[in-house]
């Protein structure tokens, strides 16, 4: 019996690397979600039940009735442009939306979210990650107006 | 006021709990199934009945891996193979063009659109306009300007 582990010894299967790297990965996201989007959510909550971002945010009603949206839904929009997709999550749970309503959102920060970060990436394929920008995030709100007028 | 908000606290604790637990639930098996993926290299197979639907979006055999990344794994989580394997396979700039526009537009398909049907949106709704705007806008990329024919499969996409 050899106690020497050498190069001659076969190497993991796939499906164990791939555990592997999933637990890790699946870590990193449950401190994401208890660090970062469980304290958003709290605040997004607070901010909803005081009435304080409805005040705030008053001022928005003509624009966001575009996409038959609460003036409130243009801090998901802000979240999920900025941050990613999760922190939209998180802001727009505590807000009372109606399906077709989550659907506007989820469209519109399909195409457009995360853009700082995602512009990054675009930039290694192409020099005009700029525009690109810009073209999702006028692309997403004409889907969306689109879609609210076919939804509601 | 600020005593009513103090006692609202462990309420909107345990609801943020169970939404971070919902999350949890659709995301982490969406993890075990992109690493299983990337494992067998599900993604790197030639996939070679999808050429012709290729070429029609202007994009190259060679654009096919970086394609299927994106749309799956997503910009960020894809970034590795989407940015390595366009370097190695030497795509063209219309193509680079081309697989940027349909991947801004369409990505992480399964992640980003099961989270917004956890909150009750239409996965129909969320993720059909998504790529019908991908093909339409890379179909119209690929046809600007060029005054020729639609390329064939066995064109293989570069001018």
């Amino acid at each position: 019996m050899s106690t020497e582990h050498t190069a001659s010894a076969p190497a993991a299967p796939p499906w164990r690397l791939a555990l592997g790297h999933s637990y890790r990965r699946g870590r990193k996201f449950l401190w994401f979600l208890l660090l970062n989007i469980l304290p958003l959510y709290l605040a997004s909550d607070l901010l909803v039940a005081s009435g304080a971002l409805a005040k705030v945010s008053g001022f928005l009603a003509p624009v966001m009735g575009l996409w038959g949206l609460p003036p409130e839904a243009a801090a998901v929009l802000v979240a999920g442009m900025l941050v990613n997709l999760y922190a939209a999550t998180a802001v727009a749970a505590p807000l009372a939306l109606s399906w077709q309503q989550i659907s506007v959102l989820g469209l519109i920060l399909g195409i457009a979210h995360s853009l700082v970060m995602e512009a990054v990436v675009v930039r290694q394929l192409t020099p005009r990650y700029h525009a690109l920008t810009l073209l999702r995030i006028v692309l997403g709100l004409a889907a969306g107006w689109l879609l609210a007028l076919a939804l509601c | 006021m600020l005593g009513q908000l103090i006692a609202m606290l462990p309420g909107a604790a345990l609801k943020g709990l169970v939404l971070c637990a919902e999350l949890a639930l659709v995301v982490l098996p969406l993890i075990v199934g992109y690493e299983m993926a990337k494992a067998y290299g599900v993604f790197e197979r030639p996939w070679s009945r999808l050429r012709p639907a290729l070429a029609f979006i202007g994009l190259g055999p060679g654009a096919l891996v970086p394609l299927l990344a994106g749309v799956f794994l997503g910009l960020l989580y894809g970034a590795g193979i989407l940015v390595s394997v366009s370097r190695e396979q030497g795509l063209a700039s219309s193509e680079r063009l081309a697989l940027a526009v349909f991947l801004v537009t369409c990505h992480a398909v399964v992640e980003d659109t099961a989270i917004f049907v956890l909150l009750g949106g239409s996965a129909f709704w969320i993720l059909a306009p998504r790529l019908v705007l991908a093909l339409g806008l890379t179909t119209w990329l690929a046809r600007r300007g060029k005054g020729r024919k639609p390329l064939t499969g066995e064109d293989n996409g570069h001018a």
